[in-house]
């Protein structure tokens, strides 16, 4: 039994550990102001105060903590990319979340139990096997599967022998895993708090006031804050922020919906994903199927919920493993992603010389969390960007050096 | 058996005997019974073991609500017991336990508690070694998780999808619904009721009112053609435009109302205090709906609460049924009485006003409620009915955009809509009593009928009246030092529990929720968002109404991903060949959606047939059915510029009866389709395109000209013509021999022409072109005759050597052309010089769509070129497509297609270098799958006949 | 599913229709310098607001724009693409 199991029963009180301060009143100016409290803020602020020195830092949170594309993806964590950048990028994330729970003495339950893409055409296989060649040759475990393995990896699939969908193989990422979203949330915010960073929540951004090519102040519905350095990270709604500082970013946003089941004993142990489907499924550590799909078809502002997604991701669930009909679901969610026209992200500078982007990360935000927490403090900290970071730049889209992660998105987030 | 005689029991047929099984055990219920209404009867109250302490659980609400009642079937995991008809033979089981559900080894969980503080998997199992969480802690944790579990072989069923139209839609048919529903259908409105439950009526099938008034309501409702009442259905859910599913059984109604009324009524709260969970508790209009529904005695000895009348009329329902009552505690101190209350006095049964219940005591095991404190005594009893207070069902009220608010004064909970297609009526609008409830629904059916136009002379008292006020009444929370004192029953959530979240910082409601899990399992809130609000309230110093409920999400009830799949049939398409194909043995293959052969099965195998197939196409003839690709026709006298602007050659100055070939790219310059355009008159083109891309070169034609308005029709005629391609040195001497107006002549007909007539009586257009670099003549015809033209073919072909081949021939035959497949050899920022196609791309036009942008690539340099790479038959491996091609270590491209060319004799392939390493003769370094690294050299593209003789013979 | 209305095919599900996206201003591409060139093609409406878009409906291949609002998902009026009204 761990040890802090026999504190809790051994203890006659609960043990607070106070994760989330409450909202302290705004101080006339920070160092640093990041827009936006979800995972990548409270992970910048996180590695600019323990690694950084940087202890004045405000992150700015209109709703609660963690609530927009925090809360509401499916979690998938994977760096099976097809771009060296890419991949060198996101296989930083992975090994980040190998020791996050030790370095935010917070269980985010990174559970790299594999992620299984479905091939059901041999085009698409061979598409894979792009992926895997970069993939191993980046150091990662990745690599294309043929059908008896798919079977051996995930016995429940229906391979569809002779149907038009027959899955033909696949792409096994063992590297491939998820964590609990809020976790990783809270975990940073307890160790950036602790570290005097603080957290406003209930705190929106309204404008900024620009001087040259500097934003002197944040404007916020509690009060004008001078600012030294302004990260903007808010997800769905980057588009809109970077724009009250004049930066007009090639973003649109779609919504992105998912569905999860009632709890039902574990029964897949691995992420299942369907290009050809636009449907994958992960189950969770409480027992529920998460099920996910593509993004909506037209540009919205809104985290409603549709019955055709809803009935679209039921048919992709139903056809891979047929017997789920008789399982219930329990909830669908939206979330709003920003997507960029090379389905990347967007790091670095911007026109506007204090303020840093941290922006397009469409439906595939979470998995980055602890890496562009990490390497945007250090940019922040440095006054440059690193490496890792350059490609992303959003210069590329001036100079057409996009990166060519096109047609990798589909249905496996 | 403790069931009551008739009336009582209006659902179940006593005539019937239904037996079934529980955990193994022989059980017996009548036809009309719920799994859990039949093992009431029996005398079985607990139903299953809790999620994290493995309490005995039994029925609540008898709605279907909670987890409390949920079982497990052989091949339906999560089962609400108290919904669910019981059916001869079903084999019941508990859920969730560890040994059976009376001896459950993890029953200990309860004693543990303290071990597992709210939130505690957060602060532990991280421990000792970094992966512990991986290979140690999860495993045991997903053991625990979950409560149902799945039968991987369950038998398919069938599901079904249909659609429903109506100009009214109310749901719910309570006295609300059912007055709505009578007064818009009155009024001459098309009108859907439909309501979850067997019957209509809601509470008044169950509750303390005159039967004569639900018989009066439903012979009105009968008498109305034009209102479709729809029972056992389900709406759950409401999305925008009105659109709603409503289930029935196993098919989904995809509904479409102009207007809805929403009377989805009140849930029952439970009340808060410890031990709140065991069985033997219930909802007092659960007690009710186990009496007057299944005929079934709750218990013997009863304590009853009562904040409001209802809870009066359930103590004088047990009375009734023949329940000892031995006290019924009122939290309210006023002194107003109602009819029942009186009633139940005159009765002498003691009623102790301001009343607490402080805690409940189990049997051993707390396997049943054994006894109750109240007002500092305990009192003996198995059955404890709660009426301490309602919540309006807010779910399908919230998914319509309803806000919810709290009335401080009342404690009530409240809801607000501003959506003009959808009403609120009955509960949920705040109407309350059996006259508000009549009052609710015939206002909202007028303020919805008369939005579509119906008239009627309006009740002056209906107008005038607004939504009559609801009692007030507390739901109490009596939180205990020792705890048990249960939020939420499905996550086994206490008070502390929710307060100790609050002192971590989890002080906003979805943070709370997100922390603790209250309000996500099963019953998604309905037994505990309200006290949830309150606690958060009190403890964060803010009003409820500031904290407020989390977000109400589709769907209202658990449905079946079955019930939502339908029937799923994946789009397959057939060449008008498909049976010439599999008569020829060929193995088919999916395409997109199209199935093509891909080599024909000569008994020998595969990489032996495909060779001999194409050595057939090079030395003699082959026949291969190419009717995938994308067939357009272009009409109207701007049809040339109008391909000039979306194509990168010149089709303007193409002269009539020729073919050319055409590259597509779009807006940022990369290369997206190809195919050919002939020019079968001045005014109009037939264009080809491949198969993958069709359907959005089509749509992409058509939004450019909305855009530029040019005279010119774009017809796709992809279903509707077949395309063969003969292929080889003998195809002009096999059409030669057919009966045909065409000269098929190499100075008649030559290379990159076109031509109209008729073959073997089937009416054709013909091109010259040369995907496999042989003397080629693709003749495209009407589907319907595609066959017949077939037939033709193979039969003069025969003394010519003509053989059909399929796809994998067609790779290799294009490969050793070096011909490029779009979406292979490219990729989504491929651009023409990347693959050498300056010949294909006008420098002439003023504009084509890309131009602009490959222009400004080409001064940003390109750093990448796709090159033929020839491998010596000696060479230590062959690198698989994908495989990538480096320098200095470092990926600078991959090989696209590789193959063995039996024409050739040794294995050839595509591949992008890097552009300094282009030129023919230099070595570039490929690394294969098994990671060996093979120098190759870079060759031409065309790897076979680079002069072009043989296609243009 | 929501309802479009189709200025030639009236009222119909929205999964008839296929999105084409925000009408983009028309840009000489000969008079315009790389950098904003670059800009044009990837830059997009996304304003929190009123967007004019352009729709096709399926079956019929009928191109037509449609005034919407990206946040509440309102579609305030649609019509035909040379309809002089459509542009005000």
């Amino acid at each position: 039994m761990p040890l802090r199991l026999l504190k809790y029963g051994l203890s006659r009180t609960y043990p607070i550990s106070e994760d989330i301060p409450a909202t302290p009143d705004l101080l006339p100016s920070y160092d640093v102001v990041i827009v936006g409290g979800g995972g990548h803020g409270l992970a910048c602020a996180h590695h600019l105060s323990k690694y950084h020195g940087i202890r004045s830092v405000a992150v700015i949170e209109k709703g609660y903590l963690a609530g927009g594309n925090t809360a509401r993806n499916t979690t998938t964590i994977r760096s099976n990319y097809i771009t060296l950048e890419g991949i060198a990028f996101y296989k930083e994330a992975v090994e980040l979340f190998e020791t996050l729970s030790q370095e935010l003495d917070f269980n985010v339950m990174f559970s790299q139990r594999g992620q299984l893409t479905l091939a059901h055409s041999e085009a698409t296989l061979r598409s894979f096997h792009l992926r895997a060649e970069m993939g191993k040759h980046m150091g990662t475990r990745t690599e294309v599967v043929d059908q008896k393995t798919v079977q051996d990896l995930c016995p429940q699939l229906n391979l569809d022998h002779g149907g038009p969908l027959e899955i033909v193989g696949g792409l096994w990422h063992a590297d491939g895993g998820t964590a609990r979203h809020d976790a990783v949330a809270w975990g940073y915010a307890a160790q950036a708090s602790r570290r005097g960073v603080e957290i406003h929540q209930r705190t929106e951004v309204t404008g900024f006031e620009v001087v040259g090519d500097r934003i002197q102040v944040v404007n916020t519905n509690r009060g004008r804050i001078a600012c030294g350095q302004v990260l903007i990270a808010t997800g769905g709604m980057n588009y809109d922020v970077a724009l009250m500082a004049g930066v007009e970013l090639p973003i649109r946003c779609y919504p992105l919906q998912a569905m999860v089941t009632q709890p039902l004993k574990p029964w897949l142990d691995t992420l299942v994903s369907s290009v050809s489907l636009h449907t994958y499924l992960v189950q969770s550590s409480r027992g529920e199927v998460v099920i996910g799909g593509g993004s909506d078809p037209y540009q919205l502002y809104s985290t409603r919920s549709t019955l055709d997604m809803k009935e679209h991701l039921a048919e992709g669930a139903v056809h891979l493993f047929p017997f789920l009909q008789g399982v219930r679901l329990l909830r669908q969610w939206a979330g709003i992603t920003d997507m960029t026209p090379d389905y990347s992200p967007i790091m670095g500078a911007s026109p506007v010389r204090n303020l840093w982007l941290d922006c397009g990360w469409g439906t595939w935000g979470f998995k980055a969390t602890p890496v562009a927490g990490k390497r945007l403090a250090q940019t922040i900290a440095e006054g440059r960007v690193p490496d890792i970071l350059k490609p992303f730049a959003l210069e590329r889209f001036e100079t057409f050096r996009l990166l060519n992660e096109m047609g990798a998105t589909a249905a496996s987030h | 058996m403790s069931r009551l005689p008739a009336p009582w029991g209006s659902r179940i047929d006593r005539g019937r005997t239904v037996r079934f099984t529980f955990e193994g055990r022989a059980c017996e219920g009548y036809a009309g019974d719920t799994i859990a209404s039949a093992l009431a009867a029996g005398g079985q109250w607990m139903l299953s073991r809790s999620f994290k302490y493995h309490r005995p659980r039994g029925l609540f609400s008898m709605t279907g609500a909670e987890a409390n009642t949920l079982v497990q079937l052989p091949s339906e995991p999560n089962v609400a017991a108290d919904l669910t008809a019981v059916r001869e033979g079903m084999a019941v089981t508990a859920q969730n336990v560890n040994g059976s559900l009376d001896r459950d080894r993890d029953a200990i969980m309860d004693r543990l508690g303290h071990f597992m503080p709210v939130g505690f998997y957060y602060r532990t199992f991280m421990g000792p070694r970094r992966d512990s969480w991986l290979k140690f802690w999860e495993p045991i944790i997903r053991r625990k998780a979950g409560l149902g579990k799945v039968d991987t072989n369950a038998q398919h069923r069938h599901f079904d999808k249909s659609h429903l139209h109506c100009e009214i839609l109310v749901v719910g048919a309570g006295p609300t619904g059912l007055s709505a529903a009578i007064a818009a259908a009155e009024a001459g409105a098309d009108v859907v009721l439909c309501d979850e439950n067997p019957e209509i009526g809601g509470s008044l099938t169950y509750g303390r009112d005159d039967p004569a008034t639900l018989a009066g309501l439903a012979e009105r409702a009968q008498s109305l053609s034009n209102l479709r009442v729809m029972t056992a259905t389900l709406c759950n859910g409401w999305y925008e435009d009105n659109w709603l599913p409503l289930i029935q059984g196993d098919r989904l109604y995809c509904t479409r109302a102009a207007e809805v009324v929403l009377a989805t009524g009140s849930i029952g709260q439970p009340a808060i205090f410890r031990n709140n969970d065991l069985p033997g508790i219930m909802l007092g209009s659960a007690a009710q709906r186990l009496m007057r529904h299944y005929g079934v005695r709750p218990g013997r000895k009863a304590v009853v609460i009562a904040a409001d009348e209802e809870g009066y009329g359930v103590a004088l329902d047990l009375i009734e049924a023949g329940v000892r009552v031995m006290l019924v505690a009122d939290p309210r101190s006023g002194d107003m009485q109602g009819p029942f209350e009186a009633e139940l006095r005159a009765s002498g049964v003691s009623v102790q006003k301001a009343a607490t219940i402080e805690a409940a005591e189990g049997t051993a095991g707390n396997r049943h409620l054994a006894r109750v404190r109240v007002g500092g005594r305990w009192i003996d009893c198995d059955l404890l009915t709660v009426s301490t207070g309602k919540v309006p069902a807010w779910q399908l009220p919230c998914q319509a955009g309803a806000k919810v608010g709290h009335d401080q004064t009342t404690g009530l909970m409240t809801l607000s809509l501003a959506n003009a297609g959808v009403h609120l009526a009955g509960y949920v609008a705040g109407d309350d009593g059996l006259e508000g409830s009549f009052r609710g629904g015939r206002r909202a059916a007028e303020a919805a009928f008369s939005r579509l136009g119906y008239e009627v002379a309006p009740n002056a008292n209906d107008a005038a009246s607004s939504p009559t006020m609801r009692a007030a009444h507390v739901q109490p929370v009596v939180a205990h030092p020792k705890g048990r004192d249960f939020v939420d029953f499905d996550e086994d959530l206490q008070v502390k529990d929710l307060h100790n979240a609050i002192k971590d910082g989890y002080c906003e409601i979805e943070l709370v929720k997100r922390f603790t899990t209250v309000g996500m399992g099963p019953s998604q809130g309905r037994h505990s968002a309200l006290a949830t609000a309150r606690i958060v309230a009190e403890a964060t110093g803010r009003s409820v109404a500031e904290v407020g409920i989390t977000t109400a999400r589709p769907p209202v009830g658990p449905e079946t991903l079955g019930v939502l799949a339908g029937h799923h049939l994946p789009l397959e398409r057939r060449t008008a060949m498909h049976a010439r194909h599999i008569a020829l043995n060929a193995v088919m293959k999916p395409v997109g959606a199209w199935w093509r052969p891909y080599f024909y099965d000569s008994g020998d195998e595969a990489r032996k047939a495909i060779h001999s197939e194409i050595m057939a196409v090079r030395q003699a003839v082959g026949l291969l059915d190419v009717s995938t690709l994308g067939k357009l026709e272009l009409r109207g006298a701007d049809a040339g510029e109008f391909l000039d602007r979306l194509y990168t050659m010149a089709h303007a100055s193409q002269p009539v009866g020729r073919v050319r070939y055409c590259l597509m790219l779009n807006e940022m310059g990369s290369v997206v389709d190809d195919g050919v355009a002939y020019r079968m008159a001045g005014d109009r083109y037939y264009v080809t395109a491949t198969t993958g891309a069709v359907a959005r070169v089509y749509a992409d034609m058509l939004f450019w000209n909305a855009q530029w308005r040019l005279r010119v029709d774009v017809l796709n005629l992809t279903g509707a013509f077949s395309g063969l391609n003969v292929t080889g040195p003998k195809a002009r001497s096999l059409l030669a021999t057919m009966e045909s107006d065409i000269d098929f002549s190499r100075e008649a007909f030559p290379y990159l022409s076109g031509r109209e007539g008729v073959v073997a009586g089937v009416p054709v257009r013909v091109m010259r072109i040369g995907f496999t670099g042989e003397l080629s003549y693709e003749l495209h015809c009407p589907s319907s005759l595609a066959p017949a033209l077939w037939d033709a073919l193979m039969a003069a072909g025969e003394p010519h050597g003509l053989r059909p081949y399929g796809l994998e021939a067609s790779r290799i035959l294009r490969l050793e052309k070096g011909h490029i497949l779009i979406g292979q050899d490219t990729d989504a920022i491929t651009t023409p010089d990347e693959l050498g196609f300056g010949w294909a791309v006008s420098k002439k036009k003023p504009f084509f769509v890309g131009k602009r942008s490959i222009e400004m690539r080409a001064r940003l340099g390109q750093s990448r070129k796709l090159v033929g790479l020839r491998f010596a038959n000696d060479a230590k491996a062959i690198p698989g497509e994908n495989c990538l091609v480096l320098r200095g270590g470092t990926p600078v491209g991959h090989v696209t297609s590789v193959g063995f060319s039996p024409t050739l004799g040794y294995t050839i392939a595509l591949a992008y270098v890097y552009v300094g390493d282009a030129t023919e003769g230099s070595l570039v370094t490929v690394k294969c799958r098994d990671g060996a690294l093979v120098d190759v050299p870079v060759v031409a593209h065309a790897f076979f006949d680079p002069a072009n003789a043989r296609q243009e013979m | 599913m929501k309802i479009l209305t189709c200025p030639m095919n009236g009222d119909r599900n929205i999964d008839e229709f296929q999105s084409f996206g925000p009408v983009r201003a028309g840009l000489d591409p000969d008079r315009t310098a790389d950098a904003e060139w670059a800009r044009h093609l990837f830059r997009a409406e996304n304003r929190k607001g009123v967007v004019i878009e352009w729709w096709r409906h399926v079956p019929s291949n009928y191109y037509f724009l449609a005034e919407r609002d990206l946040v509440s998902n309102e579609i305030i009026r649609t019509f035909d693409s040379s309809d002089p009204q459509g542009r005000t």
